[in-house]
């Protein structure tokens, strides 16, 4: 090697340089862009089986075959309080409707606490508490509101993460009635 | 070299090793499913807190994820193994450190490139100022010297 004080400048040149187009290739990335989207979209839901508020057993088993819209929410959080409009009016439209169901997930809240808010609000699908957490876990919320749509085959066909709409629901339950 | 500095160089050498040794000597036996789910519970992030780790949240989300690592820990799962659960679930963002395969290796490797390359450099320029001559006094600086000493 005839210059060995070159080669070293040159390495470090080379280490620079890679680093440099590592940083430009990162800007303008967005690193809660993670935080904002389901992984689990397109992938097979969790089982699951919660006691709903009155009384039944829902399960992923007892489900199969329908589409699913899972909303993960509780009492005291604003943006789940923003989005009960739209779910109240979502299940109005949808009245009588049995070929899909809406299952109200409680997280991070007391049972009674939730019970008595959704009773106050007049909310009438299905609600279920969530003991552990575990439902939520699975689903890998990062908060509440979350809502899932599972297609009757049991795949995540979407997810909004945040505050939902009427428009947004009906965009999940169209996803979910058309991924097999 | 002379004896002295060799001698003194292998006290530093020895230092060295001794040292890495007593780090990376393992304190006890292998670890119990508590103590690796409360390892793996510093590395997972939060994720419902802006910069926490699962082990130092109180958050009820927190306290599931440290119940199913014992859980999966207890049933003999590695840590690979639950680490890709979370990944799955969550993605790269819910791991504290970067991950050290993929783009992430990069976080990793970077540093220690720029390390070595910098203690290449550092030999070369040591090794080419011992190869320099020393300077021999000539007989001007000779006299000088001399006549400085005479006052």
């Amino acid at each position: 090697m005839r210059h060995p004080a070159r080669w070293a400048a040159l390495g470090v040149g080379v280490v620079v340089a890679v680093l440099a187009i590592v940083l430009a290739t990162q800007v303008g990335t967005n690193p809660q862009a993670e935080t904002e989207r389901s992984q689990l979209v397109g992938k097979r839901a969790p089982t699951f089986s919660v006691h709903a508020f009155d009384g039944q057993t829902l399960s992923s088993q007892s489900l199969a075959g329908k589409p699913v819209l899972v909303n993960f929410w509780n009492s005291w959080c604003i943006p789940c309080q923003q989005e009960l409009p739209s779910l109240l009016q979502f299940e109005q439209r949808h009245a009588g409707d049995t070929s899909f169901v809406l299952l109200g997930v409680v997280r991070d809240d007391t049972t009674d606490a939730a019970r008595q808010y959704a009773a106050a609000e007049g909310m009438t699908w299905e609600l279920a508490a969530d003991p552990g957490s575990s439902l939520a876990l699975a689903f890998g919320t990062r908060g509440q509101p979350e809502t899932y749509a599972i297609s009757p085959s049991g795949v995540i066909a979407g997810a909004q993460i945040g505050p939902t709409s009427v428009g947004n629901l009906e965009t999940l339950l169209a996803a979910a009635r058309t991924v097999r | 070299m002379t004896r002295r500095d060799a001698l003194a160089w292998g006290g530093v050498a020895a230092l060295v090793v001794a040292a890495l040794v007593w780090a990376a000597w393992p304190s006890s036996g292998p670890p119990t499913a508590a103590q690796r789910a409360h390892e793996l519970a510093t590395e997972l992030r939060c994720p419902d807190c802006q910069a926490l780790s699962v082990a130092d949240s109180p958050s009820s989300s927190a306290r599931a994820i440290l119940v199913d690592l014992q859980r999966r820990a207890a049933a003999g799962q590695s840590d690979a193994a639950i680490r890709r659960v979370y990944v799955d679930r969550y993605g790269e963002s819910i791991l504290l450190k970067p991950s050290s395969s993929g783009f992430g290796i990069l976080v990793w490797a970077l540093p220690v490139v720029a390390v070595a390359l910098g203690l290449a450099g550092l030999g070369f320029a040591f090794a080419r100022w011992r190869r320099q001559p020393r300077l021999a006094a000539t007989p001007a600086d000779e006299t000088l010297v001399e006549r400085v000493r005479t006052g």
